[in-house]
């Protein structure tokens, strides 16, 4: 049995990646490529957004050091 | 409101490069021609796959062969089978001008909505010189009423296709990235002149936005590649050069990380940006150009300009290089405002 | 520029240097065990191989010699210099004495890893030429590093951290040259990026000349 449930999981973890990946490539490639427009305005996007993240952590640090003080 | 506007504008002229880059269709193309070699003398039947045509529904369909500016061939007949797909029927002539024994003929399309489409080297014939002489079929003479396509349309690249619309977000973060470095490097400049700790802060902002770009200018190039040249990271100079740059911008974040006396920091990171500055210059600029790239503008590539950057991609292209340095100026203000309140705090506290 | 100066202060290393002998025998046995491991565990070694590892144990054994000569010096030496030399004498001598280093080292590791694996270069004036440009490129980032890292209180990782990605352009160039000459590419062109070295090389001094007297005075 456990033989068994580690081999499906195997078969599981080779497969469904290699599935998945052809999938989304020829998701991301239909309509002559122009999800990998959307991918990269998304990198940009997301990119902005954890500076946006890290700058809003350091301000708060900066205001409870002023908040301590005071 | 005041000091406001040109974040605004930074913001409102990235919209309108995300909404027209986005939108905007792509010209129409061809993506494939079955078969792609034929015999001369024969009657050829074309079945052709086209990218965002009309076959249909236009009224004017015609095409033609092309073998250089006087020998062309017309389509006999045209079978419609879908807005994308058609046949063609061609009559190869036997007498093909030259010895070569292959010869590749330019496949021409035309029609009243899409304008004229053309696929370089579309059918390869090979010469059968047992057939007896009959030029007849010949079109000789340049091609005629020619239409231009309806509207604005960014041009069509095989291959690229779509991405073409990349060169607004992934090659305008380069040119941003290197707007950003000058002023980081100015400021440095100034900073071994005047000795004013505020040159050093607004420098290493400007630094940290440009090596940011940077990094999402790797990352989008690598997405891009990944469409067109099928490989996340090739051997490509440009792209490796790059990430070599990248690796000096990244030790000279180290190096501001790596001190706490804030006067020497300044002094050392502000000479180290002008050095990595200069060694950079041939670093991305000379060396790609000596070699072969994949990029536009080297080892014979056409540069950017050109054909490359047609008339409606410049109107989405220079936009959103303004939009990103605007962007990026108003990320590293924010940068150097938190610095310079921190710097405060740490005065009041000594 | 004062030429005796530099003279002077070029000699004193020197004479420094060979007075500690453990130092340098230290870099030798560094050199000469990475050699013999590269040929025990390759056996045979081909040209490609030949030319990226003979650059690599270079920049390793060279990086390795330069922070060690550094560090060998207190601040208050430092002190004492400033008060003695001008600045620009100082780091030209400093450079030469780099190069010169690089360069003896260099030979060493070219005689070792003849006498162990053969030496497959064909043009030996291109390599040559390429490799005296190139070990100058990479003495003159060396310094400069070698001098920020001092001013951080002669931080020697630091100096590793900023001095490997810089070298990496005149790297790149070197072992293109070093192909060239061992014909493992053919490029007619290649005293373009022969010229290319030379051009890289006189940005960076010019850098350097210009922004040492600055870092100096601290």
């Amino acid at each position: 049995m456990k033989k068994f449930l580690s081999l499906t999981l195997i078969h599981i973890l080779w497969i469904v990646p290699a599935k998945a990946q052809g999938d989304s490539l020829d998701f991301l490639r239909s309509t002559g490529k122009i999800y990998s427009v959307v991918a990269v305005i998304a990198v940009i996007f997301i990119g902005i957004t954890i500076f946006l993240y890290r700058l809003d952590r350091k301000l708060t640090k900066l205001e409870n050091q002023i908040n301590n003080e005071q | 409101m005041r000091g406001y506007w040109w974040k605004f504008a930074g913001v409102l002229i990235f919209l309108y490069v995300l909404i027209g880059g986005m939108t905007i269709p792509t010209k129409a193309g061809i993506i494939s021609v079955i078969p792609g070699n034929a015999l001369s003398g024969e009657s050829l039947n074309l079945m052709i796959t086209g990218y965002n045509t009309h076959f249909t529904e236009c009224t004017e369909l015609r095409a033609w062969l092309k073998l250089d500016s006087v020998h062309v061939v017309k389509s006999k007949t045209i079978k419609k089978i879908s807005e994308r797909t058609a046949e063609f029927l061609f009559h190869i002539p036997s007498v093909f001008p030259g010895k070569d024994k292959v010869q590749p003929l330019t496949l021409i399309i035309d029609n009243e909505i899409d304008g004229v489409f053309v696929q370089p080297n579309a059918v390869f014939i090979t010469v059968n010189d047992s057939i007896a002489p009959d030029s007849s079929d010949w079109l000789l003479g340049s091609l005629e009423n020619l239409h231009e396509a309806k509207g604005t349309k960014f041009p069509f690249r095989n291959i690229l296709n779509e991405t073409i619309r990349n060169t607004f977000f992934h090659v305008a973060l380069w040119f941003a990235m290197f707007v950003l470095l000058i002023l980081g490097v100015y400021h440095a400049i100034q900073y071994l002149i005047t000795r004013e700790y505020d040159h050093d802060i607004l420098s290493s902002s400007y630094h940290r936005i440009a090596i940011m770009y940077g990094i999402f200018g790797l990352i989008t190039g690598s997405v891009w590649a990944k469409f067109t040249w099928n490989t996340f990271w090739t051997t490509d100079v440009k792209l490796n050069m790059t990430a070599v740059a990248m690796l000096i911008y990244l030790a000279y974040l180290v190096l501001r990380g790596s001190s706490s006396d804030y006067d020497r920091r300044a002094k050392i990171s502000a000479s180290y940006a002008i050095f990595a500055f200069l060694a950079l210059i041939p670093l991305v600029f000379v060396i790609p150009r000596l070699t072969d790239s994949l990029h536009p503008g080297n080892g014979g590539n056409p540069a950017l300009g050109g054909e490359d950057l047609d008339h409606t991609l410049r109107l989405f292209f220079y936009p959103s290089i303004i939009a990103l340095i605007l962007l990026g100026l108003w990320m590293s203000e924010l940068l150097t405002r938190y610095e310079r309140l921190k710097e405060k705090i740490l005065l009041k506290n000594q | 520029m004062n030429i005796t100066k530099v003279k002077d202060i070029f000699l004193k290393e020197l004479s420094i240097e060979f007075r500690q002998k453990f130092a340098l025998a230290g870099i030798f046995l560094f050199a000469s065990t990475v050699v013999f491991l590269i040929f025990k565990s390759f056996n045979n070694i081909n040209p490609r191989e030949w030319t990226i590892l003979i650059w690599i144990i270079m920049l390793f054994a060279g990086l390795n010699a330069i922070v060690k000569s550094f560090l060998q010096e207190k601040k208050e030496t430092y002190l004492y210099y400033y008060t003695l030399f001008d600045p620009l004498d100082l780091i030209i001598a400093k450079l030469l004495y780099n190069f010169v280093f690089l360069c003896f080292l260099f030979l060493i590791i070219l005689g070792l890893m003849g006498l162990f694996t053969g030496f497959p270069v064909k043009d030996t004036g291109l390599f040559l030429t390429g490799a005296a440009f190139g070990l100058f490129g990479i003495s003159i980032v060396f310094t400069f590093v070698s001098v920020i890292s001092v001013s951080e209180s002669g931080n020697s990782t630091l100096m590793s951290i900023l001095a490997l990605p810089l070298v990496l352009p005149i790297l790149l160039l070197l072992l293109k040259i070093t192909a060239v000459s061992i014909r493992l590419l053919t490029d007619t062109a290649i005293m373009e990026d022969v010229w290319m070295l030379v051009g890289v090389d006189s940005i960076l001094l010019g850098a350097m000349l210009l922004l040492f007297p600055g870092l100096w005075r601290s």
